[in-house]
């Protein structure tokens, strides 16, 4: 029932790529020595993605989580500028619905959110009163009681904490970091698979397209996202609109969230094709409307609500213009996704 | 009707004689309408059951209802996959099929239920004749399907006010499952629905009078899908009038049921929250059966061909056809993995039948649970690849299908 577009895959005229030697070494050796040896070389859009986007964003999260994790003590003051820090990060990698991120359910462990019918704050009740957490155990927990969210509640809470909060943040981080280390040790191999796209041996993309149509797709579905659900939760209705849904809105990051979703959004558009003008055209009227808007509570006020309203039709123009724009441009299809359903 | 299917499906495995798009979304819209009179029979024996369950309240008639809900699940299940990508489907399918629902808003729940983000999670409906809603005075004295539809349903915008459709009434006969991930589903008694002094629970004729308007509101919701499939129907014309959009519904269809509702929201996320609740059918248990109905029906739409409630077969000119003459190499990858779920679906559902049931499959630490369920999650990611290879294939387009207005002329979608 929860409403998301359908995407589909198209036909369309391969595009020709300049190749990208020199940027496979990236990936290792074995990557090296595979590019080396065959035939098709990956689009420089995949590659652009692959080495200025998607692995410098999950080693930038890994480093911010890794410093969240290093922090002695559970005062709240003190840990609140790198668990900003570290959700700074994550915002920018978060539309990355796809290989070590989907992953034992990292990316749901890292940021589970929306919550809709509030199983983090059950699960981090029983987990808070229960038996000393080591990060080894915290992985095994419910993904709605971890991470960032998982932060968010213990370093924001709206009530009394059942017990002394200090060993569960401290899991809550460091499981964190773990996760983050994770990605990134694990996007080198996966991102080979992007570079190598279509060359043999690469089973998961059988054809250079596949894997620019896997990063196209994140584009449109990461628009979609922030529409239907960082706008459209705390938009619900005039009448009754409600702020309080927002994602992040207990640590105050309701529209930080939004402004750094699109940010990150343009930066895929640009490093998946640069010759983009009126996506990123798109991008830049969104972004200067999300600015537009101090807080995300400014939506309790009519004027509010509706400035709330423009963003997220700007948010959709973005979403299909893009889909407009650059599918055809890279000759890709928009694909499956993994927010497809309800 | 037995040879005659026979003959389709000799046919199915030529490829040679490639079937015309016209064809097959033809054959695809009398899939659907099967499917759909299929669910609203066994809908239908679930009210007469249910109205037997009212008039004599037994362990025995309880348990003819729930065999009806359970029965009328597998022809409902197997329609999903023609849900995505015709907006009439899915527009229609939050009133039957919405899921995961906060039952405190219909009748009592245990202790300590609750929903920070939902103010009428605990509204118990059956047990409040009158009450304020956004601020409205609502008469509930009679619970009429109205009422659900257009009062209780999605209340406060909130899309976990479930308060119609199968999951709705599977509460309603189950009660809540307070096993948590260990055996058992849950055990509402009948006397929930027995009169006078008999009666548990408290308000047992409003109880009674809930189950019998939520399955009246079910057969009437279905009764109107089936008439959008029928010969002039909304539905039908909107996958046959223009074929290649109808080829496109059809692999949309079966890609996001396969890979974010099903392998994602339904069965990965479950594991992921170890929360029995999180299971889709997570009042009867039988949320195996579910999701192996739901992967047949994705493969039923490839290969053009439904086995009725009835025993018949329903096999004609199929997308199967279709890729096989555009691209045989994607055909023959694409029909090994969709073999290849419904039988990882097969393995889930021979756990449930032997009382491994999804919720204890999804308990923290239980390994072979996992292995199970993440052999069923893969399953289903891996042939979604495969079915953007037969869009691909199929040389449909989404961009194209969407227009281009946006491009042409910007301010179109601010209209």
């Amino acid at each position: 029932m929860r409403n998301a577009h359908q995407m589909i895959a198209p036909p369309a005229i391969p595009r020709l790529s300049p190749p990208a030697w020199g940027r496979a070494g990236a990936g290792g050796p074995v990557a090296l020595a595979l590019t080396l040896l065959l035939a098709a070389p990956a689009a420089a859009d995949t590659s652009a993605v692959v080495q200025d986007h998607a692995r410098p964003g999950y080693d930038a999260f890994a480093k911010a989580a890794a410093t969240l994790a290093t922090i002695d003590g559970c005062n709240p003051d003190t840990l609140r500028p790198a668990f900003h820090a570290a959700y700074d990060a994550w915002m920018q990698v978060a539309h990355l619905h796809l290989g070590p991120a989907e992953a034992e359910g990292r990316s749901l462990a890292i940021l589970y959110w929306p919550d809709p019918k509030g199983l983090g704050a059950k699960a981090q009740a029983a987990l808070l009163t229960g038996t000393p957490l080591t990060p080894e155990a915290m992985a095994q927990h419910s993904v709605a009681a971890r991470g960032l969210s998982g932060l968010e509640r213990l370093l924001y809470p709206t009530g009394t904490l059942p017990a002394d909060p200090c060993p569960l943040i401290q899991a809550t981080a460091d499981d964190l970091a773990r996760m983050g280390d994770e990605l990134t040790r694990d996007w080198l191999p996966f991102g080979d698979l992007l570079l190598t796209a279509g060359q043999p041996g690469n089973e998961k993309f059988l054809k250079p397209e596949e894997a620019t149509q896997a990063l196209f797709t994140q584009l449109a579905t990461g628009l979609e996202f922030i529409a239907d659900r960082q706008i459209g939760r705390p938009l619900a209705t005039f009448d009754k609109p409600r702020p309080d849904l927002a994602q992040g809105h207990a640590a105050g990051r309701g529209m930080q969230n939004i402004t750094l979703s699109l940010q990150a959004l343009r930066d895929l558009t640009q490093k998946l094709n640069p010759d983009s003008p009126k996506t990123l055209a798109a991008f830049d009227r969104a972004i200067t409307l999300a600015r537009g808007i101090e807080s995300i509570d400014s939506i309790a006020d009519p004027q509010g609500w509706l400035k709330l309203e423009i963003l997220q039709q700007a948010v959709r123009a973005a979403r299909d213009t893009a889909v407009a724009e650059l599918g055809p441009a890279l000759g890709v299809e928009l694909g499956f996704n993994s927010q497809d359903g309800d | 009707m037995r040879l005659l299917s026979t003959l389709l499906l000799t046919a199915v495995a030529a490829p040679a004689l490639a079937a015309t798009p016209e064809e097959v979304t033809t054959h695809y819209a009398d899939l659907a309408l099967a499917g759909y009179q299929d669910s609203l029979t066994t809908a239908q024996a679930l009210q007469r059951a249910v109205a037997a369950l009212i008039a004599t309240p037994s362990d025995e008639t309880l348990a003819a209802a729930k065999t009806a809900w359970l029965a009328a699940r597998v022809p409902y299940q197997q329609t999903e996959a023609f849900r995505f990508g015709n907006p009439i489907v899915d527009d229609w399918e939050g009133r039957v099929n919405a899921w995961p629902l906060d039952e405190g808003l219909i009748d009592y729940v245990s202790a300590g239920y609750g929903n920070e983000e939902n103010q009428l999670a605990t509204l118990n409906v059956v047990a409040t004749p009158t009450f304020t809603l956004s601020g409205n005075e609502i008469d509930a004295t009679a619970i009429t399907p109205a009422l659900i539809a257009e009062t209780l349903h999605e209340a406060d915008g909130i899309e976990a006010n479930v308060a119609s459709g199968y999951h709705a009434i599977e509460f309603l006969l189950w009660g809540q499952d307070l096993n948590g991930t260990e055996p058992g589903a849950g055990a509402r008694p009948f006397t929930d629905f027995a009169t006078g002094d008999a009666c548990t629970g408290g308000n047992c004729d409003r109880r009674a009078a809930y189950l019998q308007a939520a399955t009246d509101l079910l057969v009437a919701d279905l009764t109107e899908m089936v008439d959008n499939w029928d010969t002039d129907g909304p539905a039908r014309a909107a996958v046959t009038t223009d074929p290649q959009a109808g080829l496109l519904a059809m692999l949309t269809g079966m890609g996001s049921l396969s890979y974010g509702e099903l392998a994602g929201e339904r069965t990965k996320l479950g594991l992921m929250l170890n929360d029995p609740e999180e299971e889709h059918d997570c009042f009867s248990d039988n949320t195996h059966n579910s999701h192996f109905y739901d992967g047949l029906g994705i493969r039923n739409v490839y290969l053009g061909s439904y086995t009725r409630t009835d025993g018949s077969v329903l096999a004609g000119p199929s997308l199967a056809d279709l890729v096989a003459a555009a691209e045989p190499g994607v055909h023959t990858q694409l029909k090994a993995e969709l073999d290849a779920s419904v039988a990882a679906l097969q393995a889930l559902k021979d756990a449930g039948d032997s009382g491994r049931t999804f919720d204890t499959l999804i308990a923290p630490g239980n390994a072979e649970g996992e292995a199970l369920i993440m052999a069923a999650v893969n399953a289903l990611v891996t042939q979604t690849a495969s079915i953007d290879r037969a869009v691909t294939a199929l040389g449909l387009s989404k961009v194209d299908f969407e227009g281009s207005d946006s491009l042409d002329s910007p301010e179109a979608v601010f209209q």
